[in-house]
């Protein structure tokens, strides 16, 4: 009963907020405990200009329990799932308190976005990433905000398949001319992507690499 | 359950092990609370004995009370305010006591706690406030009534209720409950957790307070027996004494265990060593039976064969050695010739029987403490079985010879010790196992093999017939006390032995 009233007034607040630029949305008219929660990628960020949706899932003893969230639009970001958007933020686990609230979590989510902790991470192969090429990790979230987030008037927020099919090398962050070279060497280009996304390796040039992804890809 | 002393003075419904003299002597059994117990002189501790006492969850709560107390007088705050602390301390009042004379404020702020406490104490209350809205469930209508901490993060009482309550049932946590406040780190103590929940979810909290404390005590421990309450104290033995003392507690509840690991009792063998031998057990022994009697090793890589047919010329499929399987020679000396194993002498064949009589040796002096500890262990498990057996006829035996209760009390008496006994010597094989051949262990050997026998003949006596066995009463009894002496005397010596280190392992301890 408790939570039917508060859910009510969080969505209220959220909407007589405009400033925030955080946005609660029902999915049908009947059902609390499932919401959309929309907010801008942050200025100054590879994800600037991008839109995102987050899924919200509201447990029945709300708000003595976290909201489960997860991003319903796909975000290359250490902390957070690139394959099914799980998010990896201590108030939604331990930290959280009873007095939080959507707008606040959501506001978190965004700030996340800013700040990554690749030390914690939830996606080991884009905290490699992040960790060991910070331009190449950057370009490849610009790339994923642009295809998948709508960033610089490309997709809409919804959409979880992207626009234009992808440029794998972008999606990736995988160096065009190292899959090139094994292409040439008979392979096929989905495979050597697939090989090198799996061992996490970006781009062929230090020695034994190479031999490495040969191995893998003659398994 | 009534007060844990009257199971053990009260001699009917005792348990299989009352008559066992030592274990009255040897301890405390009693949570006396407000009386004294009255020692007899003849109480010293054997070297096997460890000092222990049982406490029931009153004990514990008393100890908790009063160590709360202490603190508290020293420190001048409140006793609310010392159980946070001491709670955020893992009950350690050296580390509390000197980390609060260095810096007072930040321990009181690390814990939890409002730095005006001791000067002006507010009393919790629940109280309405005009002009209130829960921030947790948004609720404004009047008189609502509502509680805070110091922080004055105020919430309506259903909403606080919940939040404490979930932490309690749901987590299972007593000894961090903040305040929900967002990012205050204010503890609710216990007084304002018995003003805001139920009494079941009270009790609750009390039960896990209780059991925070024991696991925080190096020296208290709970008995692992099913559905028993109690804790043991034994204060004289630590982890790093461990090596040295077998530290052996019997609970309230019959249940005699080792403080030390907390497995059953495993006298006189040391934790290290159980530890060791319940692992070397678990991975070896049937497969070691099987090994032992179907395969040899090849003797130049000591891979385990398997013959399964053909004839006897092996080449191993590991290193392509080629031998004899009946003479464990290179093949190379036999000739090409047709098979004909008689060259029995031939060096090769002797290094490698060398060899291979090594490995083997060590297997099956595995095997042979192996098998006596689980012949125990089995006989051990029978125990029961035995148990009721002996009440049975021990009825018969009543109603046959006219004895009464009392006399025929002999009879339960012998199956305790022959159990014990048992328990006994099944962990000497596997020190026995561990220890390196000379002559205190010899000393120990010997000691151990009177116990086994005398053991064997009260079981023999045991199991005779029922007519027979009231005659024999005498016998049995005399046999049962010589039992338990030898018993003691072989746990006496070990335990001096540990003491003094005077036995030397095969293996390292660590």
């Amino acid at each position: 009963m408790s939570r039917s009233r508060r859910i009510a007034k969080e969505m209220q607040d959220a909407q007589a907020d405009p400033q925030s630029g955080i946005r609660l949305e029902m999915v049908s008219e009947s059902d609390i405990s499932h919401l959309k929660g929309y907010f801008e990628g942050p200025p100054g960020t590879p994800y600037e200009g991008g839109h995102y949706q987050v899924d919200i899932e509201i447990p029945s003893d709300y708000p003595f329990k976290p909201p489960r969230m997860k991003f319903d639009t796909k975000v290359y970001h250490p902390n957070i799932s690139s394959q099914t958007g799980a998010i990896c933020l201590d108030i939604l686990k331990d930290t959280w308190s009873p007095v939080l609230t959507l707008k606040a979590s959501l506001i978190s989510l965004q700030s996340l976005l800013t700040s990554p902790e690749p030390s914690n991470p939830q996606d080991a192969e884009v905290a490699k990433h992040y960790m060991a090429d910070r331009r190449g990790f950057d370009n490849t979230a610009r790339y994923w905000a642009k295809v998948y987030a709508g960033a610089d008037g490309g997709a809409s927020a919804t959409a979880t398949t992207p626009a234009k099919t992808p440029d794998v090398f972008e999606l990736y962050g995988i160096d065009r001319d190292s899959v090139k070279a094994f292409e040439s060497m008979g392979f096929d280009q989905q495979r050597i992507v697939e090989v090198m996304r799996r061992i996490g390796i970006k781009k062929v040039g230090a020695d034994g690499v190479e031999d490495r992804i040969l191995e893998e890809l003659l398994k | 359950m009534s007060d844990a002393s009257d199971d053990f003075d009260d001699y009917d419904q005792g348990s299989e092990f009352d008559f066992d003299e030592e274990s009255f002597g040897g301890s405390d059994y009693g949570d006396n609370e407000g009386f004294e117990e009255v020692k007899p002189e003849s109480t010293k501790l054997k070297a096997y004995e460890v000092e222990h006492e049982v406490l029931s969850t009153a004990g514990i709560q008393q100890r908790q009370d009063s160590q709360i107390g202490q603190v508290a007088a020293i420190l001048g705050l409140s006793r609310e305010s010392v159980m946070v602390l001491l709670l955020y301390f893992k009950w350690n009042n050296d580390r509390l006591l000197e980390q609060y004379t260095e810096d007072p404020e930040v321990v009181l702020k690390k814990a939890g706690i409002s730095a005006d406490d001791d000067s002006n104490k507010k009393e919790y209350k629940i109280m309405s406030v005009v002009g209130f809205m829960c921030d947790i469930c948004c609720e404004d209508r009047q008189g609502l009534e509502t509680f805070a901490l110091e922080c004055d993060h105020r919430f309506c009482l259903d909403c606080y209720k919940q939040y404490v309550t979930q932490k309690i049932v749901d987590e299972g946590e007593s000894r961090n409950i903040q305040c929900p406040g967002d990012s205050c780190s204010l503890v609710v103590n216990n007084e304002g957790i018995k003003l805001i929940v139920e009494d079941r979810v009270y009790k609750r909290y009390l039960t896990l307070l209780n059991r925070t404390f024991v696991q925080d005590h190096e020296h208290l421990r709970w008995c692992p027996a099913p559905n028993c309450e109690y804790a043991i104290r034994c204060d004289d033995v630590s982890a790093k004494d461990l090596k040295t003392v077998v530290p052996t507690v019997q609970c309230a509840c019959g249940h005699r265990f080792c403080f030390g690991c907390g497995l059953s009792d495993h006298q006189p063998c040391i934790c290290i060593l159980v530890k060791k031998w319940i692992k070397k057990c678990e991975d070896d022994s049937e497969t070691a039976n099987w090994i032992s009697a179907n395969t040899k090793e090849c003797p130049k890589c000591m891979a385990t064969i398997e013959k399964n047919g053909g004839c006897n010329h092996m080449t191993c499929r590991k290193c392509k050695y080629e031998f004899c399987w009946i003479c464990i020679g290179s093949w190379a000396e036999h000739g090409t010739s047709w098979y004909n194993c008689s060259r029995y002498d031939e060096k090769s064949g002797v290094e490698a029987r060398d060899n291979q009589a090594k490995s083997r040796a060590s297997l099956e002096r595995y095997l042979h403490y192996y098998n006596r500890y689980a012949n125990h262990e089995q006989s051990a498990k029978l125990d029961k079985d035995l148990y009721l057996r002996t009440e049975k006829k021990m009825t018969q035996l009543q109603s046959t010879s006219g004895m009464s209760w009392i006399e025929v009390q002999y009879l339960a008496q012998a199956s305790a010790v022959l159990q014990q006994c048992r328990q006994t010597l099944k962990w000497t094989y596997a020190f026995a196992f561990y220890l390196e051949q000379n002559n205190q262990t010899h000393l120990f050997e010997d000691n151990q093999k009177d116990l086994e026998m005398a053991v064997e003949q009260l079981s023999e006596l045991f199991e005779k017939p029922i007519q027979e066995l009231a005659g024999l009463k005498v016998t049995v009894m005399d046999k049962t006390a010589y039992v338990n002496n030898r018993r003691q005397i072989l746990l006496e010596d070990t335990a001096k032995g540990l003491h003094e280190g005077r036995w030397r392992y095969q293996v390292e301890l660590k």
